[in-house]
């Protein structure tokens, strides 16, 4: 238990980043980054190969952003959704009726994101455990639905069309690297965090909210921060996926899938860990793949899909980078350690 | 609005209120004695749902009969569920509850569409659609009936709760589980029989909803959704309180459903989040079960 | 350690790199897929035996679309099949034999794109089919756009797929505005002395354009839209709707949405005593489950359709006429096909004409050639507008009759019984 709540800090140095088991496995992950970066520009790298790693990476950085609310500071947010949504509109919106321009548009539809995260995590962030989760899970499934419903503004069911990335040969390219940056940002930013004051009451707050507050920690600053940080990401991921599909439709971007699908891949690789998200990202994806392209399960992957997550909520709900990491053997006791700790 | 609209507003939304009442009680047992969002609640009413579309469609069953049958199984699913699944990491930070019941949720809805197909059903007694009028009002019988069963599948949970030795100790372990524990109740059974009276709840108004509405493997969602509506309305731990919430709860879901249909679930949800902001333990408060 | 740890990933780093940059000088990945697509152009003329032509689809086997995906795989399959047994497709002087490659799109927009961009640039097909949905349809007409590869599509009805200038998305299918003509023309016919409808909507991207056409066309025609409303979509219960209509008392009753919801409607219509003059809908009461879940309540009831089995269409393609296509279908699948299986089969049909105009399987030969194809195929008129839409085909209309069947009743030509007039109220019966 203790030894899992040090990881962010241990991974937030860079002390001994190349040092033992840990630094081979840092290494390792070091040059898979580089060799995403490099991989448009590879001979195999179909536009099919572009796509899937184009989804991946936006489904990365939107785990990323859901760690700093969800993993670190703890809160069970389960309505992100409604800040990549809100991204997407924003951003599709700003193009086509203001006439802006991508880049500015998706800084519109970010800031959107996080002034709305502000503004209703000030009142729902004093909600704790249940309430909070299903006050965001309301707000993302209203907001869908006004949005779907707002023929005016948001062109309702009907959606909105945005235009094509000019030049269309390159723009599988664009994407990707819009993806890849996001998410590499969001790496980055987490660190960046963790090593400030900020970091520190984030974890603070999971562990004790009451006892943060006595020692001074501002935890309603704290907490709205971690919030309006993952809307930020979540708002990008949005921005660039509108731009990415040339179309806003309500029932696409606001689809509870996208928050379950970032919260999976926080928790596959680990809540409340820089890398975990990330990687959670791929495992998800990679799974989820192989059950659809090589498994003869026909119709019913769904129900694998659904006993992954009752294995992993039974057996590993903290992830398996405490494997991989090696910080735990892999062993059926350790397996058993969680239904130990918390059956009746 | 016309006085039409009005009236058979107020009737619909009265009538409404009987099954989203027993939609909830049940969700609201587990909730507040088993701290767990049970987001599979939706899915085991579309089991019982289906229970009673099965058995009128092959069998020829009556509806109202088949409600006993479909209330037993999910009785019985619901206890091994709970008692050999859920009860393993019940202690577990909210996030695991939250998703397990969530995979179940996904899987029951999977194996549903697999082998009934995904397309819309009805069962249609003989008497389907038919009622009396008031003036210009419109009153269906089996939506009557639905909701008198309702009321009175309500009452004996009331009156099990109150007045016999294992609904004491159901309500003693959501007060206090290690007092409970002292006192010789045995916590995971009783986990698993609330459980299972969750799920028979559920699958009771699986069986009312699929007479007078049409079912598919997906109809529980929205379900869970209002059961959560209700029981935050209502206030966590008192069968008043639900009984209460879902009336309010059905007045706000017809009136927006005149003056704004497609804003139906959105209006509903922001008065949610408004209770939740303004008035968290609810509109009756805190009790525990009578 | 840590220091080799460092040189290694520097050397590997610079390999990478190296390896990159030399791929890319050689065979930039764009260039790469053009050369592709040549060497199978080129093959088809000479090649002889080896002349194929492959369709390549991403359609929803399973999810919420997975029975009207396949139906649209049941199409695509019996054309296929019966070209074949002729030899193919005849381009230039020989055939070349038909393939098909359908992949699974789980009724997920995201899943269709990734699905077709993997047809296009791993599995090399020629030319594409589309999906099942609007929603679907947008996603993947942005696609075949993108790689300049033919795509006709023949379930997605929403104008707005094609009022983004597309150069190679064509729908053979009957846009959703001109949906429910057919029902009001038909009503007027009957009874010229209709004043008012009611339109009710599901709150979907088909259904609204099926709406908003339906409104201007009545209102062209001299009637009064005294209701016009929607209602959530997958909504389980739309009894405030329902209600708020019989306070207005109106003469018709139309629906656009599709199936589980136009149940819903006519169950609780029922159940609240909404008893119009006609009751009408966009998709619904043409399909069996109409009939199924509904039981005698179906009676009456009409439903638009883009093709019935009973049309007197003829026609020199492979199916000849909607009653030889019903033939085939059903020694095939064992059911009456439903109107998307005739509508995919048609698509097919669309670009067998279209190749067989350019001689050639150059997907812009082809693109030009289905751009200006007129003709006269089992399914009705196959023409595109600038736009790409088929707005040349008449909707069909279909009625419930109380003798348990489904007939054609418009267009009057094409009519098999005379239209029931009115709807018997519910206390009536």
């Amino acid at each position: 238990m203790s030894d899992q709540k040090k990881a962010p800090i241990r991974f937030s140095s860079l002390d001994g980043l190349f040092k033992g088991r840990q630094g081979v496995l840092f290494s390792i992950f070091l040059l898979f980054i580089l060799f995403l970066g490099v991989f448009p520009f590879l001979p195999f790298a179909s536009g099919f190969w572009l796509n899937t790693l184009t989804l991946i990476l936006l489904l990365a950085a939107m785990s990323i952003g859901w760690n700093f609310i969800g993993g670190y500071t703890g809160y069970a947010a389960f309505g992100n959704v409604a800040f990549f949504g809100i991204g997407a509109y924003g951003t599709g919106l700003s193009m086509i009726r203001l006439g802006l321009s991508f880049f500015p548009a998706l800084l519109i539809g970010a800031v959107a994101a996080m002034v709305f995260a502000i503004l209703i995590g000030l009142p729902i962030l004093r909600l704790k455990g249940h309430y909070f989760a299903i006050a965001t899970v309301a707000i993302a499934t209203a907001l869908g639905e006004i949005a779907d419903s707002w023929t005016s503004f948001t062109g309702g069911a009907a959606g909105i069309t945005l235009p094509f990335f000019d030049p269309i040969e390159w723009s599988g390219q664009f994407f990707y690297y819009m993806a890849y940056l996001l998410a590499i940002g969001g790496l980055l930013l987490t660190w960046f965090i963790l090593n400030r004051k900020m970091g520190y009451s984030w974890v603070a707050i999971r562990e004790d909210e009451d006892a943060a507050n006595m020692m001074g920690i501002n935890t309603t600053w704290s907490k709205v921060m971690a919030f309006a940080l993952s809307a930020l990401m979540a708002g990008l991921a949005g921005g660039i996926y509108a731009y990415w599909k040339t179309f806003v439709l309500a029932e696409e971007v606001f689809k509870i899938e996208y928050t379950l699908q970032m919260i999976l891949a926080a928790v596959l690789g680990g809540t409340g860990t820089i890398f975990g998200p990330f990687i959670g990202a791929f495992i998800y994806y990679i799974l989820i793949t192989l059950l659809v392209f090589f498994l003869p399960v026909g119709q019913l992957h769904a129900t694998i899909l659904g006993a992954i997550i009752i294995l992993v909520m039974v057996f590993t709900p903290k992830g398996l980078m405490d494997f991989i990491s090696g910080r735990k053997k892999l062993s059926i006791n350790a397996l058993l350690e969680n239904i130990r700790t918390y059956r009746v | 609005m016309e006085t039409l609209q009005l009236t058979q507003g107020v009737v619909n939304a009265i009538l409404l209120s009987g099954t989203l009442t027993l939609v909830a009680i049940g969700f609201s047992i587990v909730w507040g004695i088993l701290n767990i969002i049970n987001l599979a609640h939706g899915a085991f009413l579309m089991v019982g749902a289906y229970i009673t579309y099965w058995l009128f469609t092959l069998y020829g069953v009556d509806p109202f009969l088949s409600l006993p049958i479909s209330m037993l199984t999910m009785f019985v699913v619901g206890y091994m569920v709970q008692r050999y699944l859920i009860n393993l990491v019940i202690r577990a930070p909210l996030l695991v509850t939250f998703l397990l019941t969530f995979a179940l949720e996904i899987i029951i809805i999977n194996l549903a569409t697999f082998f009934w197909k995904g397309d819309l059903r009805s069962v249609t007694p003989d008497y389907a659609g038919l009622g009396f009028t008031i003036g210009d009002v419109q009153i269906p019988y089996v939506r009557l009936a639905a909701f008198v069963i309702s009321l009175v599948l309500t009452g004996l949970l009331h009156v099990f709760m109150t007045y016999t030795k294992t609904g004491n100790a159901i309500r003693a372990t959501g007060m206090d589980i290690d007092a409970a524990r002292l006192q010789g109740v045995r916590i995971p059974q009783t986990y698993a029989l609330t459980y299972a009276l969750g799920t028979a709840l559920a699958a009771g108004a699986g069986t009312l909803i699929s007479i007078s509405f049409p079912i598919d493997p997906t109809m529980g969602g929205a379900y869970t959704l209002r059961a959560f509506v209700i029981c935050v309305l209502g206030g966590l731990g008192s069968i008043p309180g639900v009984i209460l919430g879902a009336l309010l709860f059905s007045f706000i879901e017809v009136f927006s459903g005149i003056w704004a249909p497609s804003l139906k679930d959105a209006i509903a949800l922001l008065v949610l989040v408004l209770v939740l902001i303004f008035r968290p333990s609810g509109i009756a408060g805190k009790a525990f079960y009578h | 350690m840590s220091k080799r740890l460092l040189i290694l990933i520097v050397v590997l780093l610079i390999t990478v790199m190296a390896l990159a940059a030399c791929s890319k000088a050689t065979t930039p990945a764009p260039a790469q897929e053009q050369t592709q697509e040549q060497t199978t152009e080129e093959k088809a003329p000479a090649g002889g035996e080896e002349c194929k032509v492959v369709f390549g689809a991403a359609v929803s086997l399973t999810g919420k679309y997975a029975k009207e995906g396949e139906y649209v795989k049941n199409g695509y399959e019996l054309y296929v099949e019966e070209i074949n047994k002729q030899g193919g497709i005849p381009v230039g002087d020989k055939r070349c034999k038909v393939e098909l490659k359908i992949y699974d799109d789980e009724s997920n927009a995201d899943r269709s794109a990734q699905l077709v961009e993997k047809l296009i640039t791993e599995d090399k097909v020629t030319f594409l089919l589309g999906p099942y949905g609007s929603g679907n349809t947008f996603a993947t007409t942005a696609i075949a756009e993108k790689y300049k590869v033919p795509m006709v599509e023949a379930n997605g009805a929403a104008t707005k797929i094609f009022n983004r200038g597309f150069k190679y998305s064509f729908a053979v299918l009957t846009p959703a505005p001109y949906y429910l003509r057919g029902i009001i023309d038909m009503a007027l016919d009957k009874d010229p002395n209709l004043k008012t409808v009611a339109i009710v909507i599901e709150n979907g991207a088909f259904a609204l354009e099926v709406a908003q056409g339906a409104k201007d066309y009545a209102e062209e025609k001299g009637l009064d839209v005294v209701y016009f409303d929607k209602y959530a979509k997958a909504a389980k219960d739309v009894s405030s709707l329902i209600t708020a209509m019989k306070s207005k008392n109106p003469d018709i009753v139309l629906g656009a949405g599709h199936l589980q919801d136009t149940i819903l409607v006519m169950k609780q219509s029922k159940d609240l005593g909404l008893s119009p003059k006609v009751f009408g809908f966009s998709v619904g009461p043409t399909s069996p489950e109409f009939r199924k879940a509904l039981g005698k309540d179906a009676d009456y009831v009409v439903g638009a359709a883009q093709w019935t089995p009973e049309l007197k269409y003829k026609s020199d393609d492979i199916f000849g006429t909607p009653q030889h296509f019903t033939e085939l279908y059903k020694a095939k699948y064992g059911e009456i096909p439903p109107y998307q299986a005739a509508e995919s089969a048609a698509a097919l049909i669309a670009y067998q004409k279209a190749i067989e105009a350019a001689g050639s399987l150059d997907k812009d030969k082809v693109r030009d050639a289905l751009a200006a194809l007129d003709y006269d195929s089992f399914y009705g008129k196959l023409k595109f507008n600038e736009q790409g839409m088929n707005v040349y085909k008449p909707m069909a209309v279909m009625q419930n009759y109380t003798d348990g069947g489904l007939y054609t009743v418009w267009p009057k030509e094409a009519a098999v019984k005379e239209f029931l007039y009115p709807f018997v109220p519910w206390d009536q019966r």
